[in-house]
């Protein structure tokens, strides 16, 4: 049996609704943990009031925030997966009677960059990036509704043949520019080399990884450690008002490339909207987060 | 030290805000406005240079970037589902004559204003209060009744939405009527500390470049 249409359009929809009411148990376990440690006392708070806020939304059913961003998937294809699905039309399809249909209703944040008029649909909408995977048997699609408040924020550098340093000190200069105006503590997806759009795609992806997940490549670890301290070492804290705690997790990817290479940074803020399902031929959809 | 915690009652007395320091925690009742929009923004603007009435009286009143799903039923009613702050920094152009010209009290979102926006608080007597991002269900359980909603054909959370509230918080104290941000303390620690930083990234890295 193959994946259909209906469980794309199915997948499309629910994650994305999953993404507005549930804050990642990663992330608030983070959160609780950095609570431990803090020492400013709004910041720590602050930090309350965040857990108290994912609690309540979760059981209550109700938004975490009223931005609900844009719709952004990323859908990687097994190359076992059984298929019988028009990806491109029914995520489109999903998308759209997700607006039509979600309670509450979905605040207008689809803007024309030419016109910056709103609504819930425009060109390139949903934004989706394919991938493909060799040896599994499902489909995995990762939903992540991406807004101003974090977005903003991003930055991309072009080097030739930077060195280490100036490569860290980029990181922290983009992550002073942010101050603490992406309602921290975020994640921070850091992307090295490539080319212009596949850096931006690594570190982007960086931000959908779970917190305290370890990087399997130790250099790449060492960085990430070394990068959260420095970040939290600034002292923007929870919400941009002070304290140790302005960084879950600094997440860094590289990719081979020529000697130009680029640096990417994002955030997610710290409700870290993220839902991953995969599917299966004989029907099967599995949740994380 | 102990966070000084504080219930209002809007509208606020000048006292009541020059009362307030960084870090505070206050809760607020009564009546606040509410938008999201850079376009409500600049629309206010021209109404206080009298391109066209203002929808409310707003004079000392509560202006709060605050997106919220709003609706006017057929029966005329008006509701609020949900509401959560915007980044105030996108509205600091605006803000400096709009604090001076509404002689608001009280501003407020999330992420704070800058140094400009800041003297024309303490210009003024007006405070910002930081609203938890991502607290739509806290900041939401405060609202008791909508009494207003300007501007409807704009859309949702362009509109100004006039708001009954019950103890609207916790908000944090961010910017007072004296000066003081915590945004401009924060931002002038972080590029005090950067060198500092930097020498122990090198030094976690080995030394090397």
């Amino acid at each position: 049996m193959p994946i259909t249409d209906a469980m794309i359009i199915e997948a499309t929809m629910a994650s994305y609704s999953r993404s507005l009411r549930k804050v990642p148990a990663d992330v608030t376990a983070a959160i609780a943990g950095a609570l431990e440690t803090e020492t400013d006392e709004t910041a720590r708070s602050t930090l309350a009031l965040q857990l108290k806020s994912a609690e309540l939304a979760e059981r209550t059913h109700s938004f975490v925030c009223s931005d609900s961003g844009i719709p952004v998937y990323f859908v990687t294809i097994g190359s076992r997966a059984e298929l019988a699905c028009d990806f491109k039309s029914s995520i489109r399809k999903g998308w759209e009677k997700l607006v039509e249909t979600i309670q509450p209703p979905l605040l207008m944040h689809v803007t024309n960059p030419l016109t910056r008029e709103r609504g819930y649909h425009g060109k390139d909408m949903p934004i989706v990036t394919y991938d493909f995977e060799s040896g599994t048997d499902y489909v995995e699609m990762v939903c992540s509704p991406k807004a101003l408040g974090s977005g903003r924020w991003a930055a991309v550098e072009l080097f030739t043949f930077p060195t280490l340093e100036e490569i860290e000190t980029f990181v922290l200069d983009v992550a002073i520019k942010a101050a603490g105006q992406h309602c921290p503590p975020v994640v921070m997806g850091v992307g090295i080399g490539g080319t212009f759009d596949h850096c931006a795609g690594l570190a982007k992806k960086q931000t959908l990884r779970p917190v305290g997940e370890a990087n399997p490549d130790p250099t790449l670890a060492a960085m990430e450690e070394r990068l959260t301290k420095a970040v939290n070492a600034l002292g923007f804290g929870p919400m941009g008002t002070g304290g140790d705690t302005t960084a879950l997790a600094v997440h860094v990817d590289y990719a081979s490339g020529h000697g130009f290479t680029p640096v990417a940074v994002c955030f997610n803020c710290w409700i870290n909207r993220r839902t991953r399902v995969r599917m299966w031929g004989d029907g099967r959809m599995e949740w994380a987060e | 030290m102990t966070v000084a915690e504080h219930d209002l009652a809007l509208p606020l007395s000048e006292a009541a805000v020059r009362s307030l320091r960084v870090g505070d925690i206050v809760h607020l009742t009564g009546e606040i406005f509410a938008t999201a929009g850079l376009p409500t923004h600049d629309r206010l603007l021209a109404c206080l240079e009298g391109a066209e009435p203002l929808p409310f009286d707003m004079a000392g009143g509560a202006l709060f970037h605050l997106g919220s799903l709003n609706a006017e039923a057929a029966d005329g009613s008006l509701s609020i589902v949900y509401m959560n702050p915007t980044t105030s920094t996108r509205f600091n152009g605006h803000m400096p004559r709009l604090i001076a010209g509404l002689g608001l009290r009280a501003t407020g979102g999330k992420g704070g204003l800058n140094a400009e926006c800041a003297r024309a608080m303490a210009d003024c007597g007006c405070v910002y209060l930081s609203f938890l991002g991502g607290g739509a269900p806290i900041i939401s359980a405060a609202i008791r009744k909508i009494t207003g909603i300007g501007w409807p054909e704009m859309i949702s959370h362009y509109r100004i939405a006039r708001i009954e509230v019950e103890r609207l918080g916790p908000l944090t104290v961010g910017i007072d009527a004296h000066g003081d941000s915590l945004y401009d303390r924060t931002l002038a620690t972080a590029l005090e500390r950067r060198e500092t930083v930097l020498d122990q990234l090198r030094a976690a890295r080995g030394g090397g470049g």
